[in-house]
């Protein structure tokens, strides 16, 4: 099975973000969904669905993966992510279900 | 900054020093400036903000020109612009400082030359010197009162920069010329002053003290590691020093350790002139790698919404589906932000919770608090962090309509009374696990006795800061059989005695998993020998601090060959102030392997060999050596490299712990003394 280098995350409203696959695995949970042993469509296809998150908050989620993904090992100073505060919310209800370091998730199901 | 960091500086100068005349007599020497000699300060003494603050002082450049003007036609001399800038920018420097001090210099000299025009001329050379160096000043200070004195003055000043090298010539000009400028000053004199001789004496009082070398020597500047500056400790005093780059420091000649200035007899360093200009930038970028160093840590995606969040608390509605932890961690945020009430209490209430932490109950009502129980019938565990505006019949609603409720922790709830516990305790009976009580002095024997026949499955008990508490109140917590964790805290001194507590330990001991003492500072030894060796076969978590009456012997005997105990981890000894090495190398022996927690601070007789024992500690994940003075570099990077761990060190007060020793990334050391520049940052 031979890995593409980029992984589509696909959003509730139909907008797809084509990103690469070591800034999507900085998620818990699309790291377990791409990495799951089962045949699953995610980690096949390499294309996962969210059927809760909006395509303006999946926007800022990738943003800060590429954000963190750019500072990880810088020793400068770092800049400011800026989140709109009427994002806020709903980007750390995201934030929350995508950061799951549960090794065992499922990753079809919980969404 | 730069309007800040001249305010610190002339405070750090001048503003603490209280003499009248000396004051600024002293600043001025001590910057070295000097009208006889205008070539540059002496490097030691000049803090690098000097410069600086010249450089930030352009803002006020549009105003002098025109006064260079009038001066100098009003003056016979026209100076050269380039000789007279330094020190007429010096004397402005000097006059955005500390107003307070130099105007009663002003008004006094002032005075003084009004009613005997003669003594300055009777002065030595070197009292002149200063002496007129302020009168350059006086009359800008008061430059409000007449326009003529300030045009004189100003005169004055170009005068004194012009001519460099004749200082007497100067002086008896400027005291001739200024008689105009003194005879008008001289109108707001409030007392008549005839001590200039006595003034003066106290100048060169003055001179001996600043020009002393321990006071450049010891400025927090001056151990700055700069450059390739290096921080040593001498190995006679031990004070701390540092060795400037390109400059060798003085060799003991008996162990052939290396000698702090003083020690040496050599005087001050006296770094070389070119060196000064240097030492600001490579402070700077040392100064923002720290800062980015701090700052290297990305925050994660959650914590920077709920930042935006709590922020803006008062525009959410309602928080939706998010962790428990994140509202935990808004929670946190707006108590500290003070910004828990009780509108934004209700996003936290939802009938779906189990768990209620609120940490600051300040600016709940009643009524809100009341809300509580309405909103959220199913909690089953509540902590409400000062609460002192809870009521007796919010407390007894609690009692009736959380029917699910075993576990409660008030801190500060300064209004219920006994009776209200005692019906809360007969109400939960068995199902009550969790009882935590600080700050209470209404909560007396008959509510713990209530508690203790009513709740026998109470499994952590922790009671602090309980006025009332005596040895009486132990018998009745003796009969909690299944308790885990027991706190008591900071009894009142002398109400808690060692046999009572002894008596508790041996009847609860077997069962607690922690144990806290913390401030119970009349228990000895026998706390330790006699209850905690025997019984406590299970503690893992010994908070003894504040216990003052232990002895080394003691902390040696509970540790040596206790097999019975598997090990602690976590000890907080902090202000055990009597135990010495062999205490901590006992714990150390005892726990080493699985201490993960461990408290010395302030036990100031460890020495270096017992901090060495603490490298058998290789979980340790904090540590807290603070005031424990033996804590060195050497001893650090030998514990950074044996915990792999470890992630937060404490030290404030160690002071031979310098910033040159090594850290890794994810290790915190807090309470550095040379990082003191930089948690203005943070």
């Amino acid at each position: 099975m031979s890995e593409s280098e980029y992984v589509t995350l696909e959003s509730s409203d139909g907008f797809q973000f084509v990103i690469h696959r070591e800034v999507a695995m900085l998620s818990g949970t699309v790291k377990n969904m791409l990495s799951s042993p089962g045949h699953f469509t995610e980690s096949t296809e390499g294309v996962i669905q969210f059927r809760d998150i909006k395509a303006i908050i999946l926007e800022k989620v990738c943003k800060y993966w590429y954000y963190k993904a750019r500072h990880l090992n810088s020793v400068t100073e770092i800049p400011h992510f800026e989140i709109e505060p009427e994002y806020a919310l709903e980007t750390l209800m995201a934030a929350d279900f995508l950061d799951s370091k549960r090794k065992n998730c499922c990753p079809v199901c919980h969404l | 900054m730069s309007r800040r960091n001249r305010g610190n500086a002339g405070t750090t100068y001048v503003n603490n020093v209280r003499g009248p005349t000396s004051a600024l007599t002293s600043f001025l020497n001590e910057r070295g400036i000097r009208r006889a000699n205008p070539a540059p300060a002496p490097p030691v003494a000049t803090p690098p903000e000097n410069q600086d603050d010249n450089e930030d002082d352009d803002d006020d450049e549009p105003t002098s020109p025109p006064n260079h003007a009038a001066a100098s036609s009003s003056s016979s001399s026209t100076p050269a612009p380039a000789s007279s800038s330094r020190p007429t920018r010096t004397a402005r420097l000097i006059r955005g400082r500390n107003l307070p001090a130099r105007s009663t210099r002003a008004s006094q000299s002032n005075e003084a030359d009004g009613v005997d025009d003669d003594s300055d001329s009777g002065d030595s050379d070197d009292d002149d010197d200063s002496d007129s160096d302020n009168k350059n000043l006086i009359p800008i200070v008061i430059s409000t009162s007449t326009a003529r004195a300030v045009r004189a003055t100003r005169s004055r000043v170009t005068a004194v920069a012009a001519s460099s090298s004749s200082s007497v010539a100067v002086a008896s000009s400027s005291n001739a010329s200024s008689s105009t400028a003194k005879g008008k000053a001289a109108a707001s004199k409030k007392r008549p002053r005839k001590k200039d001789a006595s003034d003066d004496s106290d100048d060169e009082d003055f001179h001996d003290i600043t020009g002393h070398i321990s006071r450049s020597n010891f400025s927090h500047k001056g151990r700055m590691p700069q450059g390739s500056n290096k921080i040593v400790f001498c190995s006679r005093c031990r004070a701390r020093f540092t060795i400037k780059a390109g400059t060798t420091p003085a060799v003991d000649e008996d162990d052939g350790g290396l000698l702090c200035p003083t020690c040496a007899g050599t005087g001050s360093p006296g770094p070389s002139k070119n060196a000064l200009p240097k030492a600001k930038p490579v402070k700077r970028a040392r100064r923002k790698a720290q800062k980015a160093e701090i700052e290297c840590h990305i925050p994660s995606l959650q914590d920077l919404c709920i930042r935006k969040i709590a922020n803006s608390i008062e525009d959410v509605e309602a928080f939706g589906d998010i962790s428990d932890l994140s509202l935990d961690k808004i929670c946190k945020i707006i108590c500290r932000n003070r910004s828990l009430n009780a509108d934004t209490l209700q996003l936290f209430l939802d009938s779906r919770h189990s768990e209620l932490i609120l940490y600051d109950c300040t600016d709940i009502t009643a009524v809100g608090l009341q809300s509580i129980a309405q909103f959220c019938p199913n909690l089953r565990s509540l902590k409400l962090k000062l609460c002192g505006r809870i009521t007796n019949e919010v407390m007894d609603y609690y009692t009736e309509h959380l029917t699910k409720l075993t576990s409660l922790m008030l801190i500060g709830p300064i209004l219920i009374l006994e009776h209200t516990y005692i019906k809360l305790f007969e109400t939960v009976g068995e199902r009550f696990e969790k009882f935590e009580l600080k700050g209470s002095s209404r909560f007396s024997l008959k509510a713990i006795k209530a508690l203790c026949d009513n709740c026998p499955n109470i499994i952590h008990l922790r009671l602090g800061d309980c006025n009332l508490m005596d040895d009486e109140w132990l018998e009745p917590i003796a009969g909690l059989t299944k308790l885990k964790s027991l706190r008591i805290r900071n009894p009142e001194p002398d109400k808690l005695t060692t046999p009572a507590v002894v008596k508790l330990i041996q009847a609860v001991g077997s069962g607690l998993e922690e144990l806290e003492l913390k401030g119970c500072n009349g228990l000895t030894d026998e706390v330790l020998v006699d209850a905690i060796r025997p019984s406590c076969v299970r503690v893992e978590r010994l908070n003894l601090s504040g216990c003052e009456e232990l002895t080394t012997e003691g902390v040696e005997t509970l540790l040596k060959d206790w097999s019975v105990n598997p090990g602690l981890t976590y000890i907080n000894l902090e202000n055990c102030v009597m135990l010495k090495d062999e205490a901590l190398m006992a714990l150390t022996k005892h726990s080493g392997d699985t201490l993960e927690e461990l408290n010395v601070s302030g036990m100031d007789e460890l020495t270096k060999d017992a901090l060495q024992t603490l490298t058998r500690c290789v979980n340790l994940m904090e540590l807290d050596a603070s005031w424990v003075r033996a804590m060195d570099d050497d001893i650090m990077e030998q514990l950074v490299e044996a915990a792999p761990r470890l992630a937060k060190v404490t030290v404030w007060g160690d002071h031979r712990l310098t910033e040159c020793c090594s850290s890794r990334k994810g290790l915190k050391i807090v309470g550095r003394e040379g990082d003191y520049v930089d948690l203005r940052f943070i």
